[in-house]
């Protein structure tokens, strides 16, 4: 077998590779080429000009007519729900924020509310307040100082994860503590002495919140900093 | 709303799904600051850029048998 004759079967067994990986995937793709597709409507509305009210009708309707059938089966994860709750809810925000109101917007409004009671949790639901436009924009995402990264599977899920284990934390800290300084002192030190991922967050909260509550809280933010490079020069090393 | 390495990284699956592995490739490369401590993301980026070089290595070999085919003859 010639060189070139191992390269090709080579070709041939990394295009099945990733011809199976897709594969395996395309359920997931399918739902994220839907919510991929909402945002881009929801995105294409906020910004003004070139795009009149009929045609948005018409591009959420169409969303809603091809994706009917996720609101009855079991497709969608939890955090998906979320985030189509949460896509509907500006684009609803920002419908009511026009003030303008045709038997198309009514219709949609009407589609949205019912999608969103599906998609969200009753007590989660956006309010719109009456006459006020609140849109939210979120810019690019990117590593932050310590090196962390958001997962890309479930944001929602992992970040509830880790809220649960810095409760935990602090709980542990707090018993015989008099004081959130002490706490913070604590959480301080497993941050830097365990390269506590967990730790380092909530000592950052903690800060925050002393800073809030009028506190001097600079000697402590030059320690979450030394924390927070110990870990990241830990992480390099790994 | 998703970030734009979600939609790149998205966009690149759907590249390979259409076997359009160049494209796929350069959707990688977008979404490779947030995803890269993902170990399925960098598995799938990684293997597509190896076929990329696999088959620039084909196509450059293939020109050069004719070369070396001239070659022998020549000799």
């Amino acid at each position: 077998m010639s060189r070139t004759d191992t390269l090709k079967s080579l070709e041939v067994v990394l295009e099945s590779f990733l011809e199976r990986a897709v594969s395996l995937k395309s359920g997931r793709l399918d739902v994220l080429d839907g919510i991929n597709r909402l945002d881009d409507i929801a995105r294409l509305k906020s910004e003004p000009g070139p795009f009149p009210q009929p045609d948005l009708s018409d591009r959420i309707g169409e969303w809603f007519a091809q994706h009917s059938g996720w609101m009855e089966d079991t497709t969608l994860r939890p955090s998906d729900r979320n985030r189509i709750g949460q896509i509907l809810g500006g684009i609803r925000q920002e419908l009511n924020g026009l003030g303008q109101s045709t038997p198309s917007t009514e219709k949609i409004q009407t589609e949205i509310a019912r999608w969103q009671s599906l998609m969200t949790p009753a007590s989660s639901q956006s309010r719109p307040t009456a006459g006020r436009k609140i849109v939210l924009r979120k810019g690019p995402e990117s590593l932050d100082e310590a090196g962390v990264h958001p997962s890309n599977q479930d944001s929602i899920g992992l970040f509830a994860e880790s809220l649960k284990t810095m409760a935990g934390l602090f709980a542990d800290f707090s018993r015989d503590r008099l004081h959130l300084m002490s706490i913070l002192d604590d959480s301080l030190k497993t941050a830097s002495l365990k390269k506590s991922r967990e730790a380092l967050l909530l000592s950052a909260s903690i800060i925050y919140y002393l800073k809030q509550n009028g506190y001097m809280v600079e000697p402590f933010v030059k320690r979450l900093k030394e924390a927070e490079q110990l870990q990241k020069r830990s992480r390099a090393g790994a | 709303m998703l970030n734009p390495a979600e939609k790149a990284y998205l966009q690149a699956l759907q590249a390979l799904r259409e076997k359009q592995y160049g494209q796929a490739a350069g959707y990688f490369d977008r979404a490779v600051e947030f995803f890269g401590n993902n170990r399925e993301f960098s598995l799938l980026r990684e293997t597509t850029n190896l076929l990329l070089e696999v088959k620039k290595t084909i196509a450059a070999a293939e020109g050069r048998n004719d070369d070396v085919s001239i070659a022998e003859e020549i000799i």
